[in-house]
C-alpha cells in the first residue's frame, strides 16, 4: 500500500546542506494503522512531504499503491500539522471540505454528499455554513479531518494532528478517528512524539530518530475496539509504553 | 453632520495631499459609534466659531463667507443639474483612470508577484517610475493627450497603477504556503489554485490597493481640472475664485470633499461585505 525504501531527503547541497531525513524505510500494509513516533525535529514533517509529493526526494524511492510518487498521489490525502493554516478563511466550513472534490472527478451531487457525510462523521453536521475561525482550535482540526475524509482517499497522512488541543478533546478526538479508521478502510500513517497516543492508537508503531531513521518498530497486539480506560491499563500497554519511551531516549 | 465634519479638511484643494488621503485609516463601527457624542460636539463648536469670526468680521467676510452662506450656497447648487454636469465629468475621469490602472495593473501585478524572475527585471524600471508625481506629467500629458478627458484619464491611471501594482504584488507574495500546499496536495490543478486559493488571498491587498487609489484618482482628476483648466469641478472651483462668487467656490470645495469621502465610504462598506472572513473585518469571536 505504502512502500518507503532508502528515502533520503537533503535542503540544500548534498555536501552542505541540512540532513532532514537519512535512510528511511518501512511499509505500511493495506488498512493498517501505523504512527511514527520522533521527537521534535527528527524529519517527521520532511517526511510526509515527500510521501504526499509536496517535495521531492533527494533519492531513494516511495510507491503509494505500486506507484511511485512524483506529484501529490490521487488517492492519498494530508492532514498537516498547521491544520488552521491549511483552513481557507474565505470559505465556509462546507466549502472547505468540498473544494477539492470537484477535481477529483467527482459529481456536485457525490461531492454534496460526501462533504455531508464526512462532516457528520466528525460531529460538525451543523456547523456546515460557519467560517473556520468562527470555531474552536479542536473543530478546526476536525474539519481538516472532515475534509481529508470526503476526498475518500486510500492512504491518510496526519501529522500531529491532536498536538494543540487540551487533553480530553484529545482522546475524543483519538476515539472519532479510531471510529472512521474503522468505517471507511483507510490505511493510516499517523504522526506524533506522543507515546500513549500512538500506542492506543496504533497496529505497529516505528520511532525515528534525527536524520529520520528507524530504530525500533513495536507491534500493538492490543485488542480491538479500543478504550481509553480499559485498554489503556492493560499490562501491555504499559510494557508498550516503558518499551518504546527508552527507544526514544536512546 | 457628517457634512459638517468634512468642512475642516476640505479647503486644501493641493495637488498630492487630497483631503480624503488622510482618511483611509478606518476604525471598528463600534468604537466610531463611541467616538461619535465628542466628535459631533467639537464639529458643531468649530462651526459656530466660523460663524461668528466671519459676521463680526473677525475673519474678512470677502474671503471667508458665514458657514450657514455655504451651505445655503451649496444647497442651492444640488438642485441645480450645472453641478451634476461637473460631478460627472470629474467622475468619469475618476472611473475611467482608476479602471484602467486596475486592469494594468492588477494582472501585471500577480504576475510579478508570482514569479521571481519576472520581479527581478522589471524591479529597475519600476523604482525609477514610480517616485515620478504624476503633477509633473502634466506638460507631458497635455502635449500628448491635449487639455481635455484623456489627459485627465491618463493623469489619473499613471498614478493609480503603482498603488494597486504594489498590492497586487505584497497579495500573491503573501499567500501562505500551507494553503498552498493543501490545494497542490488534493490535486488542483494550477488554474484552479489560482482562481479558489491565490486570488482569494491577495484580494485584501488588492482592495486596499483600489481604495487608497480611489482617493488619489479624484486628486488628479481635481488636479487636471484646476491646473489644466479641464472640464469638472475643479474649473468650475476657479471659475467661481476668478468670477469673484466666493460663497460658490467655498460649496463646490465642500462638495469635493464630500465627494471623497463618499467614496471611501462606499469602498469601505464593499470591502467590509465581500471580505467579511478577513481579519480586519471579522466580527469579535462569538
Ligand atoms: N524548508 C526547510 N529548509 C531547510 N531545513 C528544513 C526545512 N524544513 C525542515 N528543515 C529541517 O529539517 C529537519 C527536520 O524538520 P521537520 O520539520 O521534518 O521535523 P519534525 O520531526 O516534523 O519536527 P516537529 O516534531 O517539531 O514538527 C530540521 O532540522 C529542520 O530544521
Ligand atoms: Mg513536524
Amino acid at each position: 500500500m505504502l512502500e518507503v525504501s532508502h528515502l533520503r531527503k537533503v535542503y540544500g547541497s548534498e555536501e552542505t546542506g541540512n540532513v532532514a531525513v537519512g535512510d528511511l524505510s518501512f511499509v505500511v500494509g493495506e488498512k493498517e494503522f501505523v504512527c511514527i513516533l520522533g521527537s521534535s525535529g527528527c524529519g517527521k514533517t520532511t517526511m510526509l512531504r515527500c510521501l504526499s509529493g509536496l517535495a521531492p526526494a533527494t533519492s531513494g524511492q516511495i510507491l503509494v499503491e505500486g506507484n511511485p510518487v512524483d506529484g501529490p498521489p490521487e488517492d492519498l490525502a494530508y492532514v498537516f500539522q498547521d491544520y488552521s493554516r491549511s483552513l481557507l478563511p474565505w470559505m465556509t466550513v462546507e466549502r472547505n471540505v468540498s473544494f477539492p472534490l470537484r477535481y477529483k472527478g467527482m459529481s456536485k451531487q457525490e461531492a454534496k454528499s460526501a462533504t455531508a457525510d464526512a462532516l457528520d462523521a466528525v460531529g460538525l453536521g451543523d456547523r456546515t455554513k460557519a467560517f473556520p475561525w468562527q470555531l474552536s482550535g479542536g473543530m478546526q482540526q476536525r474539519v481538516a479531518i472532515a475534509r481529508a475524509l470526503a476526498y475518500r482517499p486510500r492512504v491518510l497522512l496526519m501529522d500531529e494532528p491532536f498536538a494543540s488541543v487540551d487533553a480530553q478533546t484529545r482522546s475524543d478526538l483519538e476515539d472519532l478517528l479510531l471510529g472512521i479508521w474503522e468505517r471507511y478502510a483507510v490505511t493510516i500513517l499517523f504522526v506524533t512524539h506522543d507515546i500513549d497516543e500512538a500506542v492506543y492508537l496504533a497496529d505497529r508503531v516505528l520511532v525515528l530518530k534525527a536524520p529520520a531513521t528507524v530504530t525500533t518498530v513495536a507491534e500493538v497486539d492490543l485488542p480491538r475496539p479500543r478504550d481509553q480506560i480499559t485498554t489503556k491499563a492493560l499490562p501491555e500497554f504499559a510494557r508498550l509504553r516503558s518499551e518504546l519511551l527508552s527507544a526514544l531516549r536512546h | 453632520m457628517r457634512v459638517a465634519e468634512k468642512v475642516t479638511t476640505a479647503p486644501s484643494p493641493q495637488p498630492g495631499t487630497g483631503p480624503v488621503a488622510g482618511r483611509s485609516r478606518e476604525g471598528s463601527l463600534r468604537r466610531r459609534a463611541l467616538d461619535w457624542v465628542p466628535r459631533l460636539l467639537g464639529i458643531a463648536a468649530i462651526l459656530v466659531v466660523l460663524e461668528v469670526c466671519s459676521r463680526t468680521g473677525v475673519l474678512p467676510r470677502e474671503s471667508f463667507p458665514p458657514v450657514s452662506e455655504i451651505y445655503g450656497s451649496l444647497l442651492g447648487l444640488v438642485g441645480d443639474p450645472g453641478l451634476w454636469v461637473e460631478i460627472g465629468r470629474t467622475m468619469r475621469g475618476w472611473a475611467v483612470g482608476l479602471l484602467l490602472a486596475a486592469v494594468l495593473a492588477v494582472p501585471l501585478g500577480m504576475l510579478l508577484g508570482a514569479s521571481r524572475r519576472a520581479f527581478q527585471m522589471s524591479r529597475l524600471v519600476i523604482e525609477f517610475l514610480r517616485p515620478v508625481p504624476s503633477v509633473a506629467l502634466i506638460p507631458l500629458a497635455v502635449l500628448v493627450f491635449g487639455v481635455g478627458q484623456d489627459m485627465k484619464v491618463f493623469l489619473v491611471a499613471f498614478a493609480c497603477f503603482w498603488p494597486i501594482l504594489f498590492q497586487s504584488i505584497y497579495g500573491v507574495q503573501d499567500v501562505d504556503p500551507v494553503a498552498r500546499d493543501t490545494a497542490r496536495s488534493y490535486g488542483l490543478p494550477p488554474l484552479a489554485r489560482f482562481a479558489r486559493i491565490i486570488l482569494p488571498s491577495a484580494a485584501p491587498y488588492i482592495a486596499t490597493g483600489l481604495r487608497i487609489s480611489s482617493a488619489i484618482a479624484l486628486i488628479l482628476a481635481l488636479t487636471a481640472e484646476l491646473v489644466v483648466g479641464a472640464p469638472g469641478l475643479g474649473r468650475a472651483i476657479v471659475v467661481s475664485q476668478v468670477s469673484g462668487s466666493i460663497t460658490q467656490m467655498y460649496a463646490l470645495i465642500l462638495a469635493t470633499g464630500l465627494l471623497g469621502w463618499l467614496l471611501n465610504t462606499v469602498f469601505i462598506a464593499v470591502e467590509r461585505r465581500l471580505l467579511r472572513w478577513h481579519p480586519s473585518h471579522r466580527e469579535v469571536a462569538l
